[in-house]
């Protein structure tokens, strides 16, 4: 240990104060870094058309490929799509969410909080591919609710490949984190405020709408954003349960690289998922401001 | 809580823990059928879609690079991680509010966008076709809750301590190690654990990086279930329901579930 503090002192003569945290965050701010490498190679290559008879890449820039992507009506579909699914998910999350955040923490029993939490965690640690799997085998055509359906001599329903299937699957992929991010602001409501909102005549609608829910603001917020922004660029769901008929824009996108191979065409697409959906969280943090979301302490916790 | 809200409250949480639990059973169930299709009601129950598994090498082997992505994915996020997570919850940083933007840029740049540059970047420097750009890519993504984790261990702490240990002669060395480290703990153990199951089941990125020769396990499942639903995927898929269990255990056991309903 002398040894090191030995190695720590001459390579750090003044006990490196001033410089010590920006040191500890070198590594984070690299990896981070990556990603940003990886845009700056997207934005490179959304500016190159694709040559269709040498399928060669332009060496010069233009600005061809948003002209196209903006020029065309299945840009607007899929993205309206998406900006459509998005927001119907974040409504139906969110007044699923809410109850069950409330009573998971403000339940006397440990038992139901417990078992509410692992309802919780399971799903969120089991994947996305699994938990779509699960869904097939239940709503499949020869899926085990046609399957029961059929006992009863009902003509099997076509359950799955259309747009409720993939919200359905989206608002459950969504709820854990929603959840979770929303408890801990609900758990900062001190339960008296509802007590003393009761006491002076207020019944519980008028406590939950008039006090609940404004003390409730900043976890809502926050798990809105991330429940939106999660939604809209999702793959898994409308890939899977939305069979290719369902596709949102990260499908479209994946579509151009690995399907059409017109890596110039895809790239603009992807830029123009970025500018939408930073255009979306930047209009929501500027509406109700960051929520939850901030990392790292509060204002005035700093010393 | 009034009557008519807490029967409202249990009906639309029962719904949704019947949706959250569903498919998690159901595959459970459909793994021990004892028939060559899934239906309902079920065939008898047999654990032989858990023997077939067993003889299925390319299962095998994409389950065992999974594991290898998750375990470089924590290899990579732990000290990037833990270190970030000091360093914003403990220091006064000129420019914090740009710093935590930036390392919030993993959940704000759309998943679809991270692994197609990641794609892009991994290509020009010639280095796909190996598990570890896929193990790098998913500490990228998921670093943020591995900063969460750790600075919100980190808030915790008193100051105070620290100086003391300071006061008592101990170097800066030894006070990182013997004082602040030891008091995140049970950050860093929570945030590797959430990185190892999310890189684990991470699908998209996978999708992305891997090529045929270097499948992982859930983009095997995604490109099985594509065509036929037979149990043998099922029995594959409890794989990970029980790595997600044991998970929620140790988590449970170490720093108790209900940290996650502190408020901050």
């Amino acid at each position: 240990m002398d040894a090191l503090e030995g190695v720590f002192a001459v390579a750090w003569p003044k006990g490196g104060g001033k410089l010590t945290p920006y040191l500890l965050l070198v590594p984070a701010i690299s990896v981070v870094g990556l990603l940003v490498i990886g845009l700056v190679y997207i934005g490179d290559s959304s500016l190159r058309t694709l040559d269709r008879t040498t399928f060669l890449f332009s060496e010069n820039y233009s600005l061809e490929n948003y002209r196209r992507a903006l020029s065309e009506g299945f840009t607007y579909t899929i993205i309206w799509r998406s900006l459509f699914g998005a927001f119907v998910v974040t409504i139906i999350t969110l007044i699923l969410a809410f109850p069950y955040a409330y009573m998971m923490v403000r339940t006397r029993s440990a038992l139901v909080r417990k078992a509410l939490l692992i309802a919780l965690f399971l799903p969120f640690f089991i994947g996305q591919v699994v938990r779509a799997y699960g869904w097939l085998i239940i709503l499949g055509n020869q899926g085990i609710i046609n399957d029961a359906l059929g006992l009863i001599g009902i003509e099997p329903l076509r359950l799955l490949f259309n747009y409720p299937a993939v919200i359905f699957g989206l608002v459950q992929y969504m709820l854990p984190f929603a959840v979770l991010m929303l408890a801990p602001a609900l758990t900062a409501i001190p339960e008296e405020m509802e007590a003393a909102a009761g006491s002076l005549g207020a019944d519980w609608f008028q406590t939950l709408l008039h006090v609940v829910l404004p003390m409730a603001k900043p976890g809502l917020i926050g798990s809105g954003i991330v429940v939106l922004t999660l939604t809209l660029t999702d793959f898994a769901m409308p890939a899977i349960l939305g069979g290719g008929t369902q596709d949102f824009i990260a499908n479209a996108i994946y579509d151009q690289f690995f399907r059409t191979s017109d890596q110039g065409f895809g790239s603009a697409l992807t830029i123009i998922l970025v500018a939408t959906g930073s255009l979306v969280v930047g209009i929501a943090l500027a509406t109700f401001g960051a929520g939850t979301l901030a990392l790292g302490k509060s204002e005035n916790e700093v010393r | 809580m009034g009557r008519t809200q807490t029967v409202l409250f249990r009906v639309m949480v029962t719904f949704a823990v019947v949706m959250l639990s569903a498919p998690t059973l159901v595959v459970l169930g459909a793994s021990v059928t004892s028939g060559n299709i899934i239906q309902f009601p079920p065939d008898g129950f047999s654990l032989r879609w858990y023997n077939a598994i067993v003889g299925e090498q390319t299962l095998r082997e994409a389950f065992i690079r999974s594991v290898q992505v998750a375990i470089i994915c924590v290899l990579v996020s732990l000290p990037a991680g833990t270190l970030a997570g000091i360093a914003l919850a403990r220091y006064r940083i000129r420019g914090e509010k740009l710093i935590q933007v930036y390392l919030l840029l993993p959940f704000t740049i759309p998943l679809i966008g991270s692994g197609i540059g990641l794609m892009l970047a991994f290509g020009q420097a010639g280095v796909l076709g190996s598990l570890w750009p896929i193990g790098i890519a998913t500490a990228t993504i998921n670093l943020p809750f591995m900063i969460w984790a750790v600075s919100s261990s980190a808030a915790s702490l008193d100051p105070d301590l620290e100086l003391a240990a300071m006061s008592c002669g101990a170097g800066p060395v030894q006070t990182f190690f013997s004082v602040t480290l030891p008091a995140v703990t049970p950050g860093v153990i929570t945030g590797s654990l959430l990185m190892f199951i999310l890189s684990l089941n991470e699908f998209l990125v996978s999708l992305l990086l891997v090529d045929a020769r270097i499948v992982t396990l859930p983009v095997q499942i995604y490109n099985s279930i594509r065509s036929i639903i037979t149990p043998d995927l099922a029995a594959v898929s409890v794989v990970f329901i029980a790595v997600a269990l044991s998970a929620i255990i140790v988590l449970d056991r170490l720093v108790g579930l209900e940290v996650f309903l502190k408020s901050k």
